[in-house]
C-alpha cells in the first residue's frame, strides 16, 4: 500500500470526518468513527474522487469498506 | 486567495473574535458556482461564527423531494446565512412528498414553515413516454401536473408557506436523437410542455424554480451523476449543489424584499474600454473592435435591467463634462443620460458620492450594487459601506455581463408595470430634488418646476382616489372628514356642495390627484367642510393654488365670507395656523374646533407658480 497514498487520503478524509488523521488506519471502517456515515461517506468518496482524478465505479462504491480498501483502489487507478 | 489560506486567514479572524470580518471574508470567497468540497469547507468554517452575532433574520423553510438531499440542504443553508438570513430548515424524510404535504399533522405543517420547496426532479413527473400524437401529449402534461396542483392546494389549504416547485431538468439523453425536438409528443417534448404550463398553474403565493436553468448552466452532461443516483439516490451532482442553493437562497431574498435596487457605475473601463479624459471620444474603446463590441454588450445587459426596474447611477472619478461627453456624443453609447437617475462624475471619494445618491434616491444602502473596474475603488467601498454589494470583477470585459448576471442580485418572484416604471420615478424624485440644490432662492426653484394643475370635481373615475385622499390623510386634512365612495357620490349630486379635486404635474412627471375640497354653500358664506391634500407636495404653492380657487367661487356665486374650520387632531397639527395663514380671522375656538371667516370683498388673491388647466367650471 503506497504510503503517499494512505496519508493523502487520511489528510482529505479527517478534514471530512472531524477527527485525527492518526484515527483512519487501513482497517478502520464507518463502525469505528462516529461521524462517517452514508451521507459523509459520499462526501468522502467525491472528495478522493477529485484530489486523486479517478473515478470508482459503480460497483467498487458498494464494496469499499474500509479505507485500506479505497486506498488500495485508488493505488490501482492511479497507475 | 486559494482556499487554504482563505481558510486559514477566516479561522484566524473568528478565533480573535472578528465575527464580522470573518463573515465578510467567507461571502467574498463563496463565489456563485463553487465545487462541493469548497462549498463545505466554507460552509463549516462560517458554522464556526457565533450567528446569533450577525444580525440576521429569521426564515423557516421546509424542503420535501424524492433524492438525497442532506448536503444540498447543508449548502442552502450556508447560502441563507450569506444572503443575511438566519434559517432554520425542515428536512422532510427520504421520499414522504405526498404524505408531508397532504397530511395536515404531518411533521412538515407542524414545523410551520414561511416556505416550502417541493424539490422534484423530472423523474417526479412522468413515468414513460406515451406514444404519438398531439393530442395524447396534453392529456400527458395535465396527468404529470395534477398530483402537485393538489400538494399545492393542501399547501394553501393549511398554511401560509410560499411555495416554490422545481419544474423538470430536461434529461439530456435522448432516444430519437435530433428528432427529440422536433415533436410534441417525445419524452423530452414532454418535459418542456410540462415546464411551460408550470407557472401558469401555478398561480399566486407560488412560484416555480428553474431547475433545468440550473442544469443548464452547470452543464447537463455533468449535472446528473449516474453512479451517485443508484448508489445514493443523489439527482444532481453534489459540485453543482452549492450552484443551485445560491440561485435558492437569491430567490429567496427576492421573495423577502431583499433584493438589490440601484445598480451604481463606475465609466472608465466599464461602461467603456480606457479612460475618457486622456484618450477623448474617439480613443475610448466601445462599439468597434472586439473590446468595443464587449462594452457595449454590458451597457446592453445593464439597459436591460434598467428596464426591468433597476435603478441606475453613476459614481466616476472624472471632470464631468469630461465624464457625460460619450453619453452625448459617441454613436455607439447604449446607455443615455436620460437612462442615469443620478450622474456623479467629481474627484471626491466614491463612498461619499454612494452615500449622496444613496440619500438623493431615498433608498438604502442595502439596497446598492457597485460596479468598478478598479480593486482599489472596491475594497474601499467596501471597507467604507460594508453593506452596498461589491462584486469581485474580473479583468477581462468580456466576462462583464455573466459575472454581474449570475450573482442573481435582483431575484424577483412577481413582476408588474410598477416594476418596470420604478427606474423612472425614482429618475424624477432624484431630478427633483437635485433640482432643488441647485437653487438657493426657493422661487427660481418653483418657477423652474413648470407646475400645472387641473382642476375637476368628483367624476366617477376619480372617485376611488378621492376615497382614499379623504380617508387615509391624516396630517394636511383640516377637518379629518371621512367620506365612503357613496357618500362622496352624493356630495357630487347635491346642489348646496361644490365638490373639486386638483392634481399637479410638473416638469419631472404627474404626481397625479393630490387634493380634494368640499365647500358648503350656506347662502351666506362658502363653508371649506373638507380641504385634504398629500403631503408629497407641500409647500409647492398648492394651498395658494387652491385658496384662490376658492376665492373666485365665493365672488362668483356672490358670497361675502369664506368660512374654514379646523379640527384638531394629534395628527394634523401641520395645519393648524394654515387658515391664519391665507388671511383668516379666528371667529371662534373650542377644544373640538376652530373657525375662522375670510370677507371676500377685499382680499387679496395669493402667489404661487403653478398654471391652471381647467377641466370643469362652475
Amino acid at each position: 500500500m503506497s504510503t503517499d497514498i494512505l496519508s493523502k487520503a487520511q489528510a482529505i478524509m479527517a478534514d471530512i470526518l472531524r477527527c485525527p488523521p492518526g484515527d483512519l488506519q487501513p482497517e478502520t471502517s464507518a463502525a469505528d468513527i462516529e461521524a462517517w456515515d452514508s451521507l459523509t461517506n459520499i462526501n468522502i468518496i467525491v472528495s478522493l474522487e477529485k484530489a486523486f482524478d479517478i473515478k470508482f465505479a459503480l460497483g467498487e462504491i458498494q464494496e469499499l469498506a474500509n479505507v485500506g480498501d479505497m486506498v488500495r483502489l485508488i493505488g490501482e487507478k492511479s497507475s | 486567495m486559494p482556499m487554504p489560506e482563505t481558510i486559514e486567514t477566516i479561522s484566524t479572524l473568528t478565533n480573535e473574535g472578528q465575527y464580522v470580518q470573518a463573515f465578510r471574508m467567507i461571502g467574498e470567497a463563496a463565489a456563485p458556482d463553487m465545487d462541493f468540497l469548497q462549498s463545505m469547507q466554507l460552509s463549516n468554517a462560517l458554522e464556526s461564527l457565533p450567528l446569533e452575532a450577525l444580525s440576521l433574520k429569521p426564515i423557516r423553510i421546509a424542503i420535501t423531494g424524492t433524492s438525497t438531499l442532506d448536503q444540498f440542504s447543508a449548502l442552502l443553508r450556508f447560502r441563507l446565512v450569506l444572503a443575511g438570513f438566519m434559517p432554520e430548515i425542515h428536512l422532510a424524510g427520504f421520499n414522504t412528498m405526498g404524505q408531508s404535504l397532504l397530511d395536515p399533522e404531518s411533521e412538515l405543517h407542524a414545523f410551520r414553515p414561511d416556505v416550502i420547496w417541493i424539490f422534484t426532479t423530472y423523474r417526479d413527473f412522468m413515468p414513460l413516454a406515451g406514444s404519438q400524437g398531439d393530442v395524447d401529449a396534453s392529456a400527458h402534461v395535465d396527468e404529470a401536473i395534477a398530483p402537485f396542483e393538489s400538494y399545492w392546494e393542501a399547501i394553501r389549504r393549511n398554511s401560509s408557506a410560499f411555495i416554490i416547485q422545481n419544474n423538470c431538468d430536461v434529461p439530456a439523453d435522448r432516444v430519437l436523437g435530433n428528432f427529440e425536438c422536433n415533436a410534441r409528443w417525445t419524452r423530452n417534448g414532454r418535459y418542456r410542455e410540462i415546464n411551460r404550463e408550470l407557472p401558469k398553474r401555478m398561480g399566486q403565493g407560488g412560484t416555480v424554480f428553474d431547475f433545468d436553468a440550473m442544469a443548464s448552466m452547470f452543464g447537463k452532461n455533468a449535472w446528473i451523476d449516474e453512479r451517485y443516483w443508484h448508489h445514493s439516490k443523489h439527482a444532481f451532482s453534489l459540485d453543482a449543489a452549492s450552484m443551485v442553493a445560491h440561485a435558492g437562497a437569491r430567490l429567496l431574498a427576492g421573495l423577502k424584499g431583499q433584493s438589490r435596487k440601484c445598480l451604481v457605475l463606475d465609466l472608465d473601463h466599464t461602461l467603456w474600454g480606457g479612460v475618457i479624459g486622456d484618450d477623448g471620444l474617439e480613443g475610448i474603446k466601445l462599439g468597434a473592435g472586439a473590446e468595443g463590441e464587449a462594452f457595449v454588450a454590458f451597457q446592453e445587459y445593464v439597459l436591460r435591467l434598467k428596464r426591468r426596474g433597476v435603478v441606475l447611477a453613476v459614481c466616476s472619478k472624472n471632470e464631468e463634462a469630461n465624464a457625460r461627453l460619450p453619453f452625448e456624443k459617441h454613436p455607439d453609447m447604449r446607455i443615455r443620460l436620460d437612462d442615469i437617475a443620478v450622474f456623479m462624475a467629481n474627484w471626491d471619494n466614491k463612498a461619499d458620492n454612494i452615500r449622496t445618491i444613496a440619500d438623493t434616491l431615498n433608498l438604502g444602502l442595502d439596497s446598492f450594487v457597485f460596479i468598478d473596474d478598479n480593486p482599489a475603488e472596491r475594497m474601499l467601498v467596501r471597507e467604507l459601506l460594508p453593506m452596498v454589494e461589491v462584486p469581485e470583477i474580473p479583468p477581462d470585459p468580456a466576462l462583464y455581463v455573466r459575472t454581474l448576471d449570475r450573482l442573481g442580485l435582483f431575484e424577483t418572484v412577481a413582476f408588474s408595470d410598477v416594476d418596470a416604471q420604478r427606474g423612472e420615478m425614482y429618475k424624477h424624485n432624484a431630478q427633483r430634488s437635485t433640482l432643488k440644490k441647485k437653487f438657493s432662492d426657493i422661487s427660481d426653484f418653483l418657477k423652474d418646476l413648470d407646475m400645472v394643475s387641473a382642476i375637476g370635481d368628483f367624476e366617477d373615475f376619480h372617485v376611488p382616489r378621492i376615497s382614499q385622499l379623504i380617508n387615509r390623510s391624516n396630517q394636511f386634512h383640516l377637518t379629518t372628514t371621512r367620506y365612503s365612495e357613496s357618500e362622496i357620490r352624493s356630495l357630487r349630486e347635491d346642489e348646496n356642495r361644490i365638490c373639486r379635486h386638483f392634481n399637479l404635474q410638473d416638469r419631472f412627471g404627474d404626481n397625479g390627484l393630490i387634493c380634494v375640497l368640499v365647500l358648503e354653500d350656506t347662502g351666506e358664506a362658502l363653508e371649506i367642510d373638507t380641504w385634504a391634500m398629500s403631503c408629497r407636495v407641500l409647500s409647492r404653492g398648492m394651498e395658494h393654488f387652491v385658496f384662490n380657487h376658492v376665492l373666485e367661487l365665493a365672488r362668483k356665486r356672490g358670497r361675502q365670507k369664506i368660512v374654514g374650520i379646523y379640527k384638531p387632531t394629534p395628527k394634523n397639527t401641520i395645519v393648524a395656523g394654515l387658515y391664519e395663514k391665507l388671511g383668516f380671522g379666528k371667529e371662534s375656538e373650542d377644544r373640538a374646533m376652530t373657525r375662522w371667516v375670510l370677507e371676500t370683498g377685499s382680499a387679496p388673491e395669493l402667489p404661487h407658480y403653478i398654471k391652471t388647466k381647467q377641466q370643469t367650471t362652475g
